[in-house]
Protein backbone atom coordinates (compact mmCIF):
# COMPACT_ATOMS: atom_id res chain seq x y z
CA UNK A 1 0.00 0.00 0.00
CA UNK A 2 1.47 3.55 -1.28
CA UNK A 3 -0.78 5.67 0.21
CA UNK A 4 -0.98 5.79 4.10
CA UNK A 5 -3.67 8.83 4.01
CA UNK A 6 -5.96 10.68 1.73
CA UNK A 7 -3.04 13.41 2.26
CA UNK A 8 0.16 11.59 0.61
CA UNK A 9 -1.75 12.29 -3.01
CA UNK A 10 0.25 14.15 -5.06
CA UNK A 11 -1.09 16.61 -7.73
CA UNK A 12 -1.18 14.17 -10.59
CA UNK A 13 -3.34 11.78 -8.57
CA UNK A 14 -5.57 14.12 -7.37
CA UNK A 15 -5.98 15.47 -11.08
CA UNK A 16 -6.98 12.28 -11.96
CA UNK A 17 -9.35 11.87 -8.75
CA UNK A 18 -10.74 15.01 -10.09
CA UNK A 19 -11.33 13.92 -13.40
CA UNK A 20 -13.03 11.02 -12.34
CA UNK A 21 -15.52 12.73 -10.20
CA UNK A 22 -16.08 15.42 -13.27
CA UNK A 23 -18.02 12.24 -14.44
CA UNK A 24 -19.29 11.20 -11.60
CA UNK A 25 -21.11 14.44 -10.79
CA UNK A 26 -22.44 15.34 -14.16
CA UNK A 27 -24.22 11.87 -14.30
CA UNK A 28 -25.41 13.14 -10.96
CA UNK A 29 -26.02 16.37 -12.29
CA UNK A 30 -28.50 14.35 -15.32
CA UNK A 31 -30.19 12.43 -12.86
CA UNK A 32 -31.32 15.70 -10.76
CA UNK A 33 -32.15 17.06 -13.50
CA UNK A 34 -34.66 13.93 -14.56
CA UNK A 35 -35.78 14.19 -11.78
CA UNK A 36 -36.77 18.43 -11.22
CA UNK A 37 -37.35 18.22 -14.88
CA UNK A 38 -35.40 21.62 -14.97
CA UNK A 39 -32.05 22.49 -16.65
CA UNK A 40 -29.02 20.91 -14.28
CA UNK A 41 -25.58 21.64 -14.76
CA UNK A 42 -22.66 21.40 -12.66
CA UNK A 43 -19.30 22.89 -12.66
CA UNK A 44 -16.09 21.33 -12.83
CA UNK A 45 -15.31 20.08 -9.52
CA UNK A 46 -12.21 20.61 -7.07
CA UNK A 47 -11.48 17.64 -5.28
CA UNK A 48 -9.85 18.45 -1.87
CA UNK A 49 -8.65 16.83 0.67
CA UNK A 50 -9.26 18.91 3.87
CA UNK A 51 -9.14 18.30 8.00
CA UNK A 52 -12.65 18.74 9.73
CA UNK A 53 -12.58 22.06 10.59
CA UNK A 54 -11.66 23.19 7.10
CA UNK A 55 -14.11 20.86 5.73
CA UNK A 56 -16.73 22.63 7.86
CA UNK A 57 -15.73 25.85 6.61
CA UNK A 58 -15.91 25.13 3.11
CA UNK A 59 -19.13 24.09 3.30
CA UNK A 60 -20.93 26.01 5.90
CA UNK A 61 -21.10 27.11 9.68
CA UNK A 62 -20.37 23.97 12.68
CA UNK A 63 -23.67 24.11 13.83
CA UNK A 64 -25.81 25.16 10.98
CA UNK A 65 -28.64 22.61 10.69
CA UNK A 66 -28.18 20.37 7.14
CA UNK A 67 -29.93 17.27 5.94
CA UNK A 68 -27.22 14.65 5.38
CA UNK A 69 -27.36 11.50 3.61
CA UNK A 70 -24.95 8.59 4.06
CA UNK A 71 -24.28 5.87 1.76
CA UNK A 72 -22.24 2.86 3.14
CA UNK A 73 -19.56 1.01 0.24
CA UNK A 74 -18.70 -2.16 0.14
CA UNK A 75 -17.50 -4.93 -1.89
CA UNK A 76 -14.07 -4.00 -3.74
CA UNK A 77 -14.25 -0.26 -2.85
CA UNK A 78 -15.39 0.01 0.78
CA UNK A 79 -15.72 3.44 2.24
CA UNK A 80 -19.00 6.03 2.57
CA UNK A 81 -20.33 8.60 0.69
CA UNK A 82 -22.24 11.71 2.48
CA UNK A 83 -24.45 14.01 0.88
CA UNK A 84 -25.70 17.25 2.00
CA UNK A 85 -28.16 19.77 1.55
CA UNK A 86 -28.40 23.28 2.80
CA UNK A 87 -31.57 24.67 2.95
CA UNK A 88 -31.17 26.71 -0.60
CA UNK A 89 -31.03 23.79 -2.58
CA UNK A 90 -33.00 21.17 -0.19
CA UNK A 91 -35.92 24.50 -1.13
CA UNK A 92 -35.10 24.22 -4.78
CA UNK A 93 -35.29 20.37 -4.83
CA UNK A 94 -38.61 20.04 -2.73
CA UNK A 95 -40.54 22.95 -4.39
CA UNK A 96 -40.33 21.24 -7.73
CA UNK A 97 -41.07 17.66 -6.38
CA UNK A 98 -43.72 18.23 -3.39
CA UNK A 99 -44.73 21.89 -3.68
CA UNK A 100 -43.79 23.30 -0.81
CA UNK A 101 -40.78 25.28 0.78
CA UNK A 102 -39.03 25.71 4.07
CA UNK A 103 -38.24 28.33 6.49
CA UNK A 104 -35.70 25.84 8.48
CA UNK A 105 -35.18 22.61 8.31
CA UNK A 106 -36.13 21.80 11.28
CA UNK A 107 -39.79 22.55 10.27
CA UNK A 108 -39.32 19.85 7.66
CA UNK A 109 -42.02 17.11 7.26
CA UNK A 110 -42.06 13.42 7.09
CA UNK A 111 -42.65 13.90 2.88
CA UNK A 112 -39.97 16.55 2.78
CA UNK A 113 -37.70 14.50 4.56
CA UNK A 114 -37.32 11.40 2.88
CA UNK A 115 -37.87 13.34 -0.56
CA UNK A 116 -34.42 14.95 0.40
CA UNK A 117 -33.35 11.29 1.56
CA UNK A 118 -34.31 10.26 -1.93
CA UNK A 119 -32.60 12.64 -4.06
CA UNK A 120 -29.67 12.44 -1.50
CA UNK A 121 -29.67 8.79 -2.82
CA UNK A 122 -29.94 9.37 -6.27
CA UNK A 123 -26.77 12.20 -6.64
CA UNK A 124 -24.75 9.82 -4.62
CA UNK A 125 -25.92 6.23 -6.37
CA UNK A 126 -25.43 8.11 -9.98
CA UNK A 127 -22.22 9.35 -9.05
CA UNK A 128 -20.98 5.91 -8.11
CA UNK A 129 -21.91 3.98 -11.35
CA UNK A 130 -19.95 6.43 -13.62
CA UNK A 131 -17.37 6.06 -11.37
CA UNK A 132 -17.65 1.97 -11.00
CA UNK A 133 -17.51 2.24 -14.76
CA UNK A 134 -14.59 4.15 -15.22
CA UNK A 135 -12.65 2.53 -12.89
CA UNK A 136 -13.87 -0.64 -13.74
CA UNK A 137 -14.50 -1.98 -9.76
CA UNK A 138 -17.86 -3.50 -8.11
CA UNK A 139 -18.97 -1.41 -5.43
CA UNK A 140 -22.40 -2.55 -3.21
CA UNK A 141 -24.14 0.36 -1.51
CA UNK A 142 -25.74 0.21 1.23
CA UNK A 143 -29.86 1.52 1.74
CA UNK A 144 -29.32 5.55 2.38
CA UNK A 145 -29.45 6.76 5.93
CA UNK A 146 -30.27 10.15 6.66
CA UNK A 147 -30.04 12.53 9.71
CA UNK A 148 -31.08 16.68 9.89
CA UNK A 149 -28.32 17.87 12.27
CA UNK A 150 -25.54 20.61 12.65
CA UNK A 151 -23.00 19.79 10.13
CA UNK A 152 -20.24 19.89 12.41
CA UNK A 153 -21.95 16.71 14.06
CA UNK A 154 -22.71 14.92 11.14
CA UNK A 155 -18.26 15.70 9.40
CA UNK A 156 -17.66 13.96 12.84
CA UNK A 157 -19.34 10.67 11.74
CA UNK A 158 -16.17 10.24 8.59
CA UNK A 159 -13.81 11.70 10.89
CA UNK A 160 -14.07 9.33 13.60
CA UNK A 161 -14.74 6.46 11.32
CA UNK A 162 -11.59 6.48 9.83
CA UNK A 163 -9.83 8.36 13.00
CA UNK A 164 -7.35 5.87 12.58
CA UNK A 165 -5.78 5.54 9.36
CA UNK A 166 -6.56 9.81 8.65
CA UNK A 167 -7.66 12.85 10.06
CA UNK A 168 -8.47 14.04 6.73
CA UNK A 169 -11.43 14.08 4.31
CA UNK A 170 -12.00 14.02 0.52
CA UNK A 171 -14.52 16.90 -0.62
CA UNK A 172 -15.92 17.06 -4.33
CA UNK A 173 -16.59 20.83 -4.30
CA UNK A 174 -18.74 21.63 -7.66
CA UNK A 175 -22.06 23.84 -8.19
CA UNK A 176 -25.08 22.43 -9.34
CA UNK A 177 -26.24 24.95 -11.85
CA UNK A 178 -30.54 24.97 -11.92
CA UNK A 179 -31.73 27.30 -14.56
CA UNK A 180 -29.28 29.70 -13.85
CA UNK A 181 -29.28 29.45 -10.22
CA UNK A 182 -25.65 28.23 -8.52
CA UNK A 183 -25.89 25.82 -5.79
CA UNK A 184 -23.11 24.50 -4.07
CA UNK A 185 -22.94 20.83 -3.60
CA UNK A 186 -22.01 18.71 -0.39
CA UNK A 187 -20.69 15.60 -1.75
CA UNK A 188 -18.24 13.56 0.32
CA UNK A 189 -16.53 10.49 -1.36
CA UNK A 190 -14.73 9.03 1.22
CA UNK A 191 -13.21 5.36 0.50
CA UNK A 192 -11.20 3.58 3.01
CA UNK A 193 -7.22 3.87 2.68
CA UNK A 194 -6.83 0.53 1.09
CA UNK A 195 -9.56 1.35 -1.42
CA UNK A 196 -7.98 4.77 -2.30
CA UNK A 197 -4.59 2.74 -3.42
CA UNK A 198 -6.59 0.29 -5.26
CA UNK A 199 -8.46 2.96 -7.44
CA UNK A 200 -5.26 4.74 -7.75
CA UNK A 201 -3.48 1.64 -8.84
CA UNK A 202 -6.40 0.70 -11.32
CA UNK A 203 -6.22 3.82 -12.98
CA UNK A 204 -2.14 3.35 -13.51
CA UNK A 205 -1.08 6.50 -11.42
CA UNK A 206 0.18 4.49 -8.39
CA UNK B 1 -3.79 31.77 30.73
CA UNK B 2 -6.17 33.55 28.60
CA UNK B 3 -9.12 35.13 30.75
CA UNK B 4 -11.53 35.47 27.67
CA UNK B 5 -13.63 32.47 25.43
CA UNK B 6 -11.83 29.75 24.45
CA UNK B 7 -12.36 27.36 21.33
CA UNK B 8 -11.58 23.94 21.49
CA UNK B 9 -11.66 21.76 17.85
CA UNK B 10 -12.10 18.19 17.33
CA UNK B 11 -8.85 16.10 19.47
CA UNK B 12 -8.09 19.12 21.54
CA UNK B 13 -8.66 20.12 25.00
CA UNK B 14 -8.46 23.69 26.80
CA UNK B 15 -8.61 25.20 30.13
CA UNK B 16 -8.63 28.52 32.10
CA UNK B 17 -8.89 30.02 35.64
CA UNK B 18 -11.01 32.33 37.05
CA UNK B 19 -13.27 33.76 34.52
CA UNK B 20 -14.49 33.04 30.83
CA UNK B 21 -15.76 30.20 28.95
CA UNK B 22 -14.78 27.30 27.28
CA UNK B 23 -16.63 25.81 24.23
CA UNK B 24 -16.45 23.41 21.99
CA UNK B 25 -19.42 22.74 19.04
CA UNK B 26 -20.98 20.07 17.81
CA UNK B 27 -20.36 17.34 19.53
CA UNK B 28 -21.37 14.24 17.51
CA UNK B 29 -20.38 10.68 17.94
CA UNK B 30 -17.77 12.70 19.67
CA UNK B 31 -17.52 13.67 23.64
CA UNK B 32 -16.69 16.84 25.69
CA UNK B 33 -15.57 16.67 28.98
CA UNK B 34 -15.26 18.81 31.52
CA UNK B 35 -13.37 19.37 35.10
CA UNK B 36 -13.85 21.86 37.40
CA UNK B 37 -12.43 22.81 40.34
CA UNK B 38 -14.15 25.05 42.45
CA UNK B 39 -11.81 26.42 45.08
CA UNK B 40 -9.69 27.38 41.86
CA UNK B 41 -11.94 28.18 39.78
CA UNK B 42 -10.35 26.34 37.40
CA UNK B 43 -12.24 24.72 34.20
CA UNK B 44 -11.26 22.60 31.23
CA UNK B 45 -13.11 21.26 28.34
CA UNK B 46 -11.19 18.28 26.38
CA UNK B 47 -12.83 17.09 23.29
CA UNK B 48 -12.40 13.31 22.10
CA UNK B 49 -12.76 11.68 18.80
CA UNK B 50 -11.78 8.14 19.56
CA UNK B 51 -11.61 5.82 22.73
CA UNK B 52 -8.49 3.89 22.78
CA UNK B 53 -4.95 5.23 21.35
CA UNK B 54 -3.23 2.62 19.65
CA UNK B 55 -0.47 4.23 18.77
CA UNK B 56 2.25 5.10 21.23
CA UNK B 57 4.16 7.43 18.81
CA UNK B 58 0.61 8.96 17.99
CA UNK B 59 1.28 12.71 19.31
CA UNK B 60 -2.12 14.05 19.34
CA UNK B 61 -3.07 12.90 22.71
CA UNK B 62 -5.94 14.74 22.99
CA UNK B 63 -7.75 12.54 20.01
CA UNK B 64 -8.37 9.98 22.69
CA UNK B 65 -10.23 9.31 25.41
CA UNK B 66 -7.42 7.15 27.25
CA UNK B 67 -4.66 9.77 26.77
CA UNK B 68 -6.69 12.62 26.30
CA UNK B 69 -8.17 12.83 29.85
CA UNK B 70 -4.64 11.41 31.54
CA UNK B 71 -2.94 14.06 30.03
CA UNK B 72 -5.73 16.71 31.12
CA UNK B 73 -5.55 15.24 34.50
CA UNK B 74 -1.67 15.64 34.49
CA UNK B 75 -1.56 19.19 32.87
CA UNK B 76 -4.15 20.86 35.73
CA UNK B 77 -3.01 19.11 37.91
CA UNK B 78 0.08 20.84 37.76
CA UNK B 79 -2.01 23.93 38.28
CA UNK B 80 -3.36 22.42 41.57
CA UNK B 81 -6.29 20.62 40.46
CA UNK B 82 -7.49 18.48 43.28
CA UNK B 83 -9.07 15.43 41.62
CA UNK B 84 -11.47 14.62 44.92
CA UNK B 85 -13.20 18.10 44.63
CA UNK B 86 -13.74 18.27 40.66
CA UNK B 87 -16.74 18.43 39.17
CA UNK B 88 -16.81 16.23 36.38
CA UNK B 89 -19.37 16.33 33.38
CA UNK B 90 -19.95 14.81 29.91
CA UNK B 91 -21.93 14.95 27.12
CA UNK B 92 -21.89 13.87 23.28
CA UNK B 93 -21.45 10.14 22.00
CA UNK B 94 -24.48 10.29 19.69
CA UNK B 95 -25.25 7.76 16.67
CA UNK B 96 -26.02 10.32 13.67
CA UNK B 97 -26.84 7.78 11.54
CA UNK B 98 -28.48 4.24 11.56
CA UNK B 99 -27.15 1.94 8.55
CA UNK B 100 -30.05 -0.65 8.15
CA UNK B 101 -27.80 -4.32 8.21
CA UNK B 102 -24.98 -3.07 9.84
CA UNK B 103 -25.56 -2.79 13.24
CA UNK B 104 -21.96 -2.41 14.13
CA UNK B 105 -21.79 1.07 12.17
CA UNK B 106 -21.98 4.54 13.91
CA UNK B 107 -21.63 3.07 17.15
CA UNK B 108 -18.26 4.42 17.76
CA UNK B 109 -20.26 7.33 20.34
CA UNK B 110 -21.33 4.42 22.54
CA UNK B 111 -17.26 2.98 22.43
CA UNK B 112 -16.34 6.88 23.49
CA UNK B 113 -19.14 7.05 26.15
CA UNK B 114 -17.98 3.38 27.75
CA UNK B 115 -14.29 4.44 27.44
CA UNK B 116 -14.54 7.81 28.91
CA UNK B 117 -16.38 6.75 31.84
CA UNK B 118 -13.73 3.51 32.19
CA UNK B 119 -10.83 5.63 32.34
CA UNK B 120 -12.68 8.08 34.47
CA UNK B 121 -13.43 5.34 37.18
CA UNK B 122 -10.11 4.12 37.21
CA UNK B 123 -8.94 7.84 37.80
CA UNK B 124 -11.45 7.80 40.83
CA UNK B 125 -13.24 10.44 39.36
CA UNK B 126 -17.03 10.48 39.46
CA UNK B 127 -19.21 12.26 36.86
CA UNK B 128 -21.68 14.42 38.05
CA UNK B 129 -23.72 14.91 35.25
CA UNK B 130 -23.58 13.33 31.48
CA UNK B 131 -26.22 13.97 28.34
CA UNK B 132 -24.97 11.29 26.07
CA UNK B 133 -26.58 9.03 23.25
CA UNK B 134 -29.28 10.17 21.42
CA UNK B 135 -28.97 11.31 17.60
CA UNK B 136 -27.98 14.81 17.65
CA UNK B 137 -25.30 16.74 17.72
CA UNK B 138 -24.44 19.17 20.90
CA UNK B 139 -22.66 21.85 21.62
CA UNK B 140 -21.43 21.89 25.10
CA UNK B 141 -20.32 25.05 26.77
CA UNK B 142 -18.31 25.46 30.62
CA UNK B 143 -18.63 28.97 32.33
CA UNK B 144 -15.35 29.12 34.24
CA UNK B 145 -16.44 31.63 36.63
CA UNK B 146 -19.59 29.41 38.27
CA UNK B 147 -18.84 25.74 37.09
CA UNK B 148 -22.37 26.27 34.78
CA UNK B 149 -21.98 23.63 32.30
CA UNK B 150 -24.49 24.67 29.07
CA UNK B 151 -25.85 22.00 26.30
CA UNK B 152 -27.13 23.43 23.30
CA UNK B 153 -28.68 21.55 20.43
CA UNK B 154 -31.18 22.30 17.70
CA UNK B 155 -34.94 22.03 18.28
CA UNK B 156 -34.73 21.88 22.28
CA UNK B 157 -34.33 24.17 24.65
CA UNK B 158 -30.37 24.71 26.41
CA UNK B 159 -29.76 22.43 29.27
CA UNK B 160 -27.92 23.07 32.09
CA UNK B 161 -25.78 20.32 33.26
Amino acid sequence: MKLKSYEDMNLQELDVMKEISSIGTSHAATALSKLLQKEVRISIPEVSVLGYEETVNQIGNIEELVVATLVQMSNEINGLMLFIFKMDLANEVLGRLIGRTYQSFSELDELAYSALEEVGNIIICSYVNAFTQLVGVEIDLSVPSSTVNMLGGILTVPIAEYGYETDKLMYINAEFIIEGTKFSDGLLMLPDIASLNSILERLGVL
Amino acid sequence: MAEKDLKVGIGDMKFTRGSGTVITYALGSCIGITFYDPVLKLGSLLHIMLPNKTDPNDPRVFKYADSGIREMIRKLSAFGMVKSRTIVKIAGGAKMFDIKGNMDFGNIGQRNAAMVKKVLMEERMRISAEDTGGAYARTMLLDVATGDVIIRTVGRPEKHL
